[in-house]
């Protein structure tokens, strides 16, 4: 008997040492956590980039904005990954300089389930807001048929299903509500989680486009990703400019780039409800955070050279996966970010 | 009259039994749902690159999960080769000295931390190993989930001695044996069959569980380069993959959640076929 337990104890140990064993060239492993939202481009990037550079290794985890944003300030890992850009309390807490590096941009889409309708919804800012304020409750409000001409909107309850975990794609669309809606403003207010005033909860994007899948008359908000996947409709929404322009790659970029002279030189901006014909209201950038002087040459280098590689050759995946990406303009800016990524002061790239 | 209430007595009692009968179906009957649910949807997605691939890209197909599953067996070997000893000797003396106070309080704690959402050790190990040692590592995953399997160890340690028959520690004893050659050479041995059931059960629940991993082990989309380093598992590539908008992605979520149920149950079949008809007495 004994034998046999120490016969299963002496495997499992063998296991274990094998996890020992270090492969005879190892590879240099960086590690960045953040966000969920590009996980899937930026798996894809680092994927692209092993093949080319297979010396370094990129291991991006998708924890989420927040727990990203907490793991770079306590340098758990080498670089992290959000959808909010940092506060400046956080900022602070970081002790050292903290860049924000855009990667591309994404958008929150007013997604639904509105079995009778052909062509995408119209919602303009009152609207929208009233019916997450709980104010406007049925389909064939008027209001909404006014902004609908020529649909046949049903008699039916509108169901919200909103987030019920923290988020960014929630501080998105919260940010936007509160900025064309002061009731919102003052009631709810923005953030990564909020005191919604009415709606089912599910946990993230895939529990918000599968509750509305399966809840008819329903109403949510998610990534545009999801919405496609999900093979879900979106609405068209009203924008600065008074178009009702729908989510595409074209109409996201094009909000970034009628911000992108106004943007701060940290690059840490919000682009919700910008000016511009045709640009769609409720877009956001994701980024990479790196510190700015890096404690480890080596992984300094790796990383300010992949960031470059990003920008120059892995921006043709973006639209593949349905990420837009940024303008000309905010190309340049963070070009200049990522040539101030140093070592003991001298610049890595 | 007599025979009415007969006839009642019998018609509750086939009844009674036929729910109980029930009862019991169902429960399996849940069982064998959940396996073939997952079973039908894991099944078409599952193949040889499966186990030999890395994960690969969105849009991109093939790929397969044969870091995470390398990395979760890493993971239990790690977390069995400090919860085992400390589980088994807590138990042997929960079972044979601890009728005192300190045992009642070792007992209360086991059970306590038994009932410890997993998502708590995780960030316990997050603050005691991760912060400190600056990086996200496999040790650190294997602690969490050691973590989470002692008390259970513990127990069922304890409880499969204290079954075993008072007669046969006097039998020992009158012999002459002294008291610790006793429990190491007569009782532990007659009790290993439920203890290895206890330290599989242990496993199992180890073996499926993200929350703790998530800030200890982090995960890696590639083969692991050190314990020092981030690791891969089944569970956290699973929710990984089933939080993603891509279709490819959640079929091969559905073939992690089916490797890793048979990978849970073939352990314990395992150890059912190597620790069967041993100890007679026990039946």
């Amino acid at each position: 008997m004994f034998r046999k337990l120490t016969l299963i104890l002496l495997l499992l140990f063998l296991l274990a040492l094998i996890g020992c064993g270090k492969p005879a060239t190892r590879p240099i492993l960086i590690n960045g956590a953040g966000a969920t939202f590009p996980y899937p481009l930026y798996s894809k990037w680092f994927d692209e980039y092993a093949k080319i550079r297979p010396e370094i290794r990129f291991n991006y985890q998708s924890i989420g904005s927040g727990a990203g944003i907490r793991q770079i300030i306590e340098r758990t890992v080498d670089f992290g990954a959000t959808d909010a850009p940092m506060t400046d309390e956080q900022l602070q807490r970081a002790k050292a300089e903290i860049l924000h590096i855009p990667t591309v941009l994404g958008a929150v889409v007013v997604t639904y389930n509105i079995p009778e309708l052909t062509k995408p919804l119209q919602l303009t800012p009152e609207t929208l807001s009233a019916i997450f304020l709980g104010h406007l409750t049925r389909w064939n409000d008027s209001r909404l048929v006014k902004t609908n001409p020529g649909v046949a909107l049903p008699d039916k309850e509108i169901t919200i299903v909103r987030r019920s975990d923290g988020s960014g794609t929630t501080f998105v669309f919260t940010d936007y509500l509160s900025s064309i809606s002061s009731e919102w403003q003052t009631k709810v207010g923005k953030g990564t989680a909020v005191n919604w005033p009415s709606g089912i909860g599910a946990k993230g994007n895939e529990g918000v486009a599968g509750q509305v899948k399966q809840i008819p008359y329903s109403i949510g908000y998610v990534e545009l990703a999801y919405a496609i996947q999900s093979k879900l409709g979106y609405a068209a929404i009203q924008n600065k400019d008074g178009k009702f322009v729908l989510p595409t790659l074209e109409s996201i970029t094009e909000a970034a780039a009628a911000t992108a002279a106004t943007i701060p030189p940290d690059l840490r901006t919000s682009i919700i409800n910008p000016p511009g014909e045709k640009a769609y209201p409720i877009a956001a950038y994701t980024y990479i955070l790196v510190y700015k002087e890096q404690d480890d040459p080596m992984k300094g280098k790796a990383i300010a050279e992949f960031l470059w590689w990003a920008f120059h050759r892995g921006e043709k995946y973006a639209a593949d996966l349905l990420y837009a990406p940024l303008p000309q303009n905010v190309v340049k800016l963070t070009e200049a970010k990522i040539k101030a990524i140093s070592y003991q002061g001298k610049p890595l790239l | 009259m007599k025979q009415q209430l007969y006839l009642w007595r019998k018609i509750k009692d086939k009844g009674m039994s036929q729910l109980i009968g029930l009862s019991a179906l169902m429960m399996v009957g849940i069982l064998f749902l959940i396996l073939g649910y997952i079973f039908i949807k894991g099944v078409s997605a599952l193949n040889w690159d499966f186990f030999t691939q890395l994960p690969k890209p969105v849009g991109e197909a093939g790929g397969g999960m044969a870091n995470a599953i390398v990395g979760s067996f890493i993971l239990l070997g790690l977390a069995c080769s400090f919860s085992l000893p400390l589980g088994i000797l807590a138990g042997i003396y929960l079972s044979e000295f601890g009728r005192n106070q300190l045992g009642t309080t070792v007992r209360f704690a086991a059970d306590l931390l038994t009932g410890l959402p997993s998502i708590v050790v995780g960030i316990f190990i997050y603050t005691l190993i991760v912060l400190p040692m600056k990086g996200f590592s496999a040790i650190a995953g294997g602690i969490a989930l050691g973590i989470i399997m002692v008390p259970v160890i513990t127990r069922t340690t304890e409880e499969m001695m204290k079954i075993i028959p008072l007669t046969i520690r006097e039998a020992a004893l009158a012999l002459g044996i002294r008291e610790w050659r006793t429990i190491l050479s007569v009782v532990l041995p007659a009790a290993l069959p439920g203890i290895i059931t206890g330290i599989m059960l242990a496993i199992a629940r180890a073996a499926g569980e993200t929350a703790p991993l998530l800030f200890t082990a982090l995960g890696n989309r590639f083969w692991h380069s050190g314990l020092d380093q981030p690791i891969a598992a089944l569970p956290l590539q699973i929710f990984t993959y089933a939080i993603s908008p891509y279709e490819d992605w959640h079929a091969q979520a559905w073939a992690g959640a089916l490797v890793l149920i048979i990978l849970v149950l073939g352990l314990s079949i395992a150890t059912r076929f190597l620790t069967r008809g041993r100890y007679y007495f026990m039946r």
